[in-house]
C-alpha cells in the first residue's frame, strides 16, 4: 500500500474511533433528556407514549418525599460557598508559591493530595473524626470542609498555570514605576489573572455541585441533590429522575457557558486597560 | 522582581489557610482511618488499645480478600480499554485534526460531560442496559437476537460500559497535552532519516508521550478502585467492589471493619501510584 493511502486510512480509523466514542459518551445523556419529555404513562425506557412536560410538572409540584427543591437549594448554596472559598484560598496559595518559601514543594504535594485521595476515604475519614470528637455532621461544617478540600486543588492548578503564563514584565514595570507590591498586585497582577480566578471559581462550583461520594458521608440528615437523586433512584426509578437529571445537566452546562463568556469578557476588558 | 519577595514571611501567611484546610480535611482523616482500623475494645473512644483482630477477621473471609483481586482486575480492565481508546482519541485530536476550530469543538464535546454529575451519567445508562433497554431493542431490531439479552444491567459488563464512558477522558486528556508538546521537527528529522511512519511513532512520538499515558492510567486506576457509586447504581445490590464494602460496613455501624477495608483500598492505591512513579517522574511534566 502506498504510504499516503495508509496515512489516510489511519486518519479515518482514528477519526471513526473518536466520533464513535463521543457518540457513546453523549447518547445516554441525550436519551435521558429525550425520555424526560415522555407522556404521563411513559415508562423508564422507549416507547415514550406521547410527548409532554408531565414529569417536569411532577418535579415542580412534588410531594414532600420526592421533593427535589430543598436539596437543589442546599447544593447551590454549598457550591457557591465552595466556589468563593476555592478562588480565595487558591489565589493566596499560588501567590505564596511564587515566593518559593521553604517547604513549598511539600505544600504543592499536600494540595495535590486532595485530587489523589478518593472521595470515599476522605468522606469516611471525616465521618470518623466527627464520631470520635462527638461532633454533629452537617452541610456547613463537615460537608463544606470536605468539598473545599476537593475543589481547592483544581482551582490551585488552574491558577498555577495562569500565573506561569502571564507576562511578568508588566508587574516589573509597575514596580519600577514606584508602585508598592500591594498596589502592583491589585492594579496589574489581579486583573491579568482574573480569568484564571473565574476559572478556579467555576471548578469549585461544578465539582461541589456534582459531588457524591464526599457528601454521602458528611452531610448528615440534610441531603444534597446528587444524594437525594440516588436515594430516589434506590426507592423507585421514574421519569421524574430523568427530568431532574436533564435539568441539572442543562444547568451545569449553562454555568460552564456563562463562565466561559465571563472569562472572554474580562480578557477583552483587561487587555484594553493594561495597555 | 515580582509582587511577592523571595522567601517573604508573608508567603507563609498566604499558604497557611490552604495548608491547614488540606491537613484537616485529608491528612488527619486518612491517618485516623489507619488508627481506627487497629482499634480493639467495644466502645468508640481514644482509649482503645490497638489489636490486629480486625485485620485477622478480614483476611479470614475469602470473599473479602477475593474482592481486592476483583477490584484490581476491574481497574486493570478499564485501564486497558480507556488507555487504548484514550490514546487513539488524543492522537486524532492533537495530531490529525489540522483545523484549530474543529479541534476545539471536538475537545469541548469530549470534556463537557466532566462538568456534569457522574451520578446522573451513571443513571443515564439504565434505560440503555435493561431487558427492555435501548441496546436490547436495537439488537432485536437488527435481528441479532430473538430474546432480550440480560447481560447488561446488574452486571460487570454494564458497570464497565458506564465506567469507560466516565473515565476515558482522564486517560485522553494528559496524552493530548503531551502530544501537543512534541515538536514537529523531531518527526521531520526521523522521516528525513528514512524512518517509516510506524517507526517514527513507536520510537519517537510514543516514548515522548509516555508520561501522559502513565498519568492518565494513574487517574483511571484511582477512580475505578474507589468507584462505588457507578457500581451501586448499575450493579444494584448484585455487584460489589472494595468501595461498596466500605460503605456496607459503615452503614451497618461496623466502623472498625470499614476502616480495615479503607486501609486495604489505600494500600492498593499507594502500590499502584508508586509503581507508576517509578516509570515516570511526575515533577518533570511541567518542563
Amino acid at each position: 500500500m502506498h504510504w499516503q493511502t495508509r496515512a489516510r486510512l489511519t486518519k479515518w480509523i482514528l477519526g471513526a474511533v473518536t466520533i464513535g466514542f463521543l457518540a457513546y459518551q453523549w447518547l445516554p445523556i441525550l436519551t435521558l433528556s429525550v425520555l424526560s419529555f415522555s407522556g404521563p404513562d411513559g415508562g423508564t425506557t422507549f416507547p415514550m407514549n406521547s410527548v409532554s412536560l408531565h414529569w417536569y410538572r411532577e418535579l415542580l409540584f412534588a410531594s414532600a418525599l420526592s421533593d427535589f427543591k430543598p436539596p437543589i437549594g442546599r447544593s447551590l448554596a454549598l457550591a457557591l460557598a465552595c466556589s468563593v472559598t476555592t478562588a480565595v484560598l487558591a489565589l493566596a496559595a499560588v501567590q505564596a508559591m511564587r515566593a518559593r518559601f521553604r517547604g513549598y514543594n511539600i505544600f504543592f504535594y499536600l494540595i495535590l493530595l486532595g485530587i489523589m485521595a478518593p472521595g470515599l476515604l476522605v468522606g469516611f475519614g471525616v465521618a470518623i473524626v466527627a464520631r470520635i470528637m462527638d461532633w454533629q455532621l452537617s452541610l456547613w461544617t463537615s460537608a463544606y470542609l470536605v468539598h473545599v478540600a476537593w475543589t481547592l486543588p483544581f482551582g490551585f492548578l488552574t491558577l498555577l498555570a495562569v500565573f506561569n503564563r502571564f507576562d511578568r514584565k508588566l508587574e516589573e514595570a509597575a514596580l519600577t514605576l514606584g508602585a508598592n507590591r500591594w498596589t502592583a498586585f491589585r492594579r496589574v497582577t489581579f486583573p491579568l489573572v482574573l480569568p484564571g480566578i473565574i476559572g478556579a471559581a467555576l471548578f469549585g462550583f461544578t465539582l461541589s455541585y456534582d459531588e457524591f461520594a464526599r457528601s454521602l458521608f458528611t452531610t448528615g440528615i440534610n441531603l444534597t441533590l446528587p444524594l437525594s437523586v440516588l436515594a430516589q433512584f434506590d426507592r423507585q426509578l421514574t421519569p421524574t429522575l430523568y427530568a431532574i437529571g436533564t435539568a441539572t445537566t442543562f444547568f451545569s452546562l449553562l454555568a460552564v457557558g456563562c463562565s466561559a463568556m465571563l472569562i472572554l469578557l474580562v480578557r477583552r476588558l483587561t487587555r484594553g486597560s493594561v495597555r | 522582581m515580582s509582587t511577592i519577595r523571595e522567601r517573604s514571611p508573608a508567603a507563609y501567611l498566604l499558604a497557611l489557610p490552604a495548608a491547614l484546610w488540606m491537613t484537616a480535611a485529608v491528612v488527619v482523616p486518612s491517618m485516623l482511618i489507619l488508627w481506627v482500623s487497629f482499634w480493639g475494645g467495644r466502645r468508640f473512644t481514644w482509649e482503645n488499645h490497638l489489636v490486629l483482630d480486625n485485620y485477622a477477621r478480614f483476611f479470614r473471609n475469602e470473599t473479602y480478600v477475593g474482592l481486592i483481586g476483583e477490584t484490581a482486575l476491574q481497574a486493570a480492565k478499564i485501564m486497558a480499554i480507556t488507555g487504548v481508546l484514550g490514546y487513539c482519541i488524543a492522537y486524532f485530536l492533537a495530531v490529525m485534526v489540522t483545523r484549530n476550530s474543529v479541534r476545539l469543538t471536538l475537545f469541548l464535546i469530549l470534556v463537557i460531560p466532566f462538568w456534569t454529575s457522574a451520578v446522573i451519567r451513571s443513571i443515564a445508562w439504565i434505560p440503555f442496559l435493561g431487558v427492555n433497554g435501548v441496546i436490547n431493542q436495537a439488537l432485536m431490531f437488527l435481528g441479532l437476537t430473538d430474546a432480550p439479552v440480560e447481560i447488561f444491567l446488574y452486571s460487570r459488563t454494564g458497570i464497565s460500559m458506564a465506567q469507560v464512558s466516565l473515565y476515558t477522558l482522564l486517560a485522553a486528556g494528559p496524552v493530548v497535552y503531551m502530544l501537543r508538546n512534541v515538536p514537529n521537527q523531531l518527526r521531520e528529522a526521523a522521516m528525513c532519516l528514512k524512518a517509516p511512519p510506524i517507526v517514527v511513532f513507536w520510537r519517537i512520538v510514543f516514548p515522548l508521550t509516555l508520561p501522559g499515558v502513565i498519568i492518565g492510567q494513574v487517574l483511571v486506576f484511582l477512580n475505578v478502585m474507589a468507584d462505588f457509586a457507578t457500581v451501586a447504581a448499575i450493579g444494584g445490590n448484585k455487584q460489589a467492589l472494595l468501595g461498596n464494602l466500605v460503605l456496607l460496613f459503615y452503614d451497618s455501624g461496623q466502623l472498625r471493619y470499614a476502616a480495615v477495608v479503607g486501609v486495604m483500598l489505600m494500600l492498593s492505591m499507594l502500590v499502584g501510584v508508586v509503581v507508576a512513579l517509578r516509570v515516570v517522574d511526575i515533577r518533570r511534566l511541567g518542563e
